[in-house]
């Protein structure tokens, strides 16, 4: 990379400290896109340019660091919600989620749910391929074929973790950044299998697949026990009533419950319901920041 | 540039930039990426001193946010991958809809501007 895009880049990164890391991901990707492609223009034009010159037309053109770095803050400011169509009244939005019942109406406990269910599929696909492909690659590594396996096999776990990056964001609301961090450093291919290799992020993904599946198991397992026991509880009266269902059942003996225990069965069972909602939204948001500490590159 | 004038310069811009973007998108043939948008409009020259190369890319990535444009990236052989955006139906129809407030309110602000204003009103 040219020293003067390399320079300016420095200089975003130092205006841009303390906002979003995805927010500075997207910025500083933008602006070495559209510095690379100036560049090339000005050697066009004029080949022996100086790098200080350069510097000062970017600024020139593409605008002061300091100025640069406000506009994407303010463009922050303006649409915080990453996939919604249009952002909906955030007074309503702040209202609905505070409180033990605004739970339910939080887009968010649904989708975390939801992932925490889906999770220990997707839990069994990453470990399983993390493993093959880290086994695989590093058996063969005796031979030649090894390296080029490796490589992919690598490509292939920074692809899933963009992809898991994109359901994270879409799912559990926590934003990630939106292009994918392959090659940022203009090496050639043998800089880029390098750098490949030797970024932290591809590390860290793959611990991440690994990890998937232990946390995905616990998930899905304490998901699922808990909303069956609160909807067990809720629908204890029809079972009962009406289906004669004792509430415990041994091989020769049938437990029922007195009538009056009842209404607090049901009580009980909603109550657990919506904890076990709230637990899945504090999950989530952990999930989700856990998830961007190893999937994207930190600055 | 004076101060108030920069400032009067970046609120106006901060709507018209926009629209100005969407169209753009809108009007190319193919998928377009930040730089080629900067050529064509001119950004950071004489002719546009309001509007900075840099302040183009925040625009396109909240008009893709919206769901009015899209975009995908390439490789390219020479640098970084390029982001390559594209406009989506709703980005059409939204751009319509933007080209009609911009001339009515064009034409209001004109209309005070050249005093017709006064004639009207008696």
């Amino acid at each position: 990379m040219s020293r003067a895009v390399e320079q300016y880049l420095a200089q975003l990164r130092a205006s841009l400290a303390g906002a979003d890391t995805a927010l500075i991901q997207d910025a500083l990707s933008d602006a070495e896109e559209h510095l690379t492609a100036a560049l090339e223009q000005a050697l066009a034009k004029e080949p022996g340019i100086a790098q200080d010159a350069v510097l000062e037309s970017f600024i020139e053109t593409y605008g002061a660091p300091g100025e640069v770095a406000a506009a994407y803050k303010e463009m922050e400011t303006m649409t915080t919600i990453p996939f919604a169509a249009a952002p909906p009244s955030p007074n309503i939005e702040v209202r609905r989620r505070h409180g033990f019942f605004g739970v339910l109406g939080d887009i968010h406990t649904y989708g975390a749910l939801l992932y925490m269910l889906f999770s220990l599929v997707t839990g069994i696909v990453y470990f399983t391929w993390a493993v093959t492909g880290l086994s695989l690659s590093a058996g063969l590594m005796i031979l030649v074929i090894g390296i080029p396996l490796m490589t992919a096999f690598l490509l292939s776990v920074r692809g899933i973790a963009f992809v898991e990056g994109k359901l994270v964001e879409a799912v559990l609301g926590e934003r990630m950044p939106r292009r994918s961090v392959f090659f940022k450093k203009d090496l050639g291919w043998w800089g880029a299998v390098k750098a490949l290799f030797t970024d932290r992020t591809t590390w860290t993904a793959m611990l991440y697949l690994i990890l998937q599946l232990p946390l995905g198991i616990i998930y899905f397992t304490v998901m699922i026990t808990l909303i069956a026991v609160s909807l067990a509880l809720i629908a204890e009266p029809v079972l009962h009533y009406v289906f004669d269902v004792p509430f415990v059942q041994t091989n020769h003996h049938y437990y029922y419950l007195p009538g009056w225990t009842m209404p607090f069965l049901v009580i009980g069972g909603i109550l657990l319901l919506i904890v076990t909602l709230h637990a899945a939204r504090g999950i989530g948001r952990l999930h989700g920041r856990y998830a961007k500490k190893l999937l994207v590159k930190g600055e | 540039m004076r101060s108030e004038d920069r400032k009067l310069l970046r609120e106006l811009n901060a709507g018209t930039a926009a629209i100005v973007l969407l169209s753009v998108v809108a009007r190319a043939q193919e998928p377009i990426y930040g730089y080629q948008v900067a050529r064509l409009i001119g950004a950071g020259s004489e002719e546009a001193p309001m509007m900075k190369q840099g302040a183009l890319y925040p625009v396109l990535r909240s008009l893709e946010r919206t769901g009015l444009l899209s975009s995908t990236v390439e490789p390219s052989v020479t640098g970084p991958p390029r982001r390559y955006y594209r406009v989506t139906d709703e980005g059409r129809a939204a751009l319509e809809r933007w080209i009609m407030i911009w001339s009515e309110s064009k034409s209001f602000v004109d209309s005070i501007l050249k005093g017709s204003y006064d004639e009207q009103s008696g």
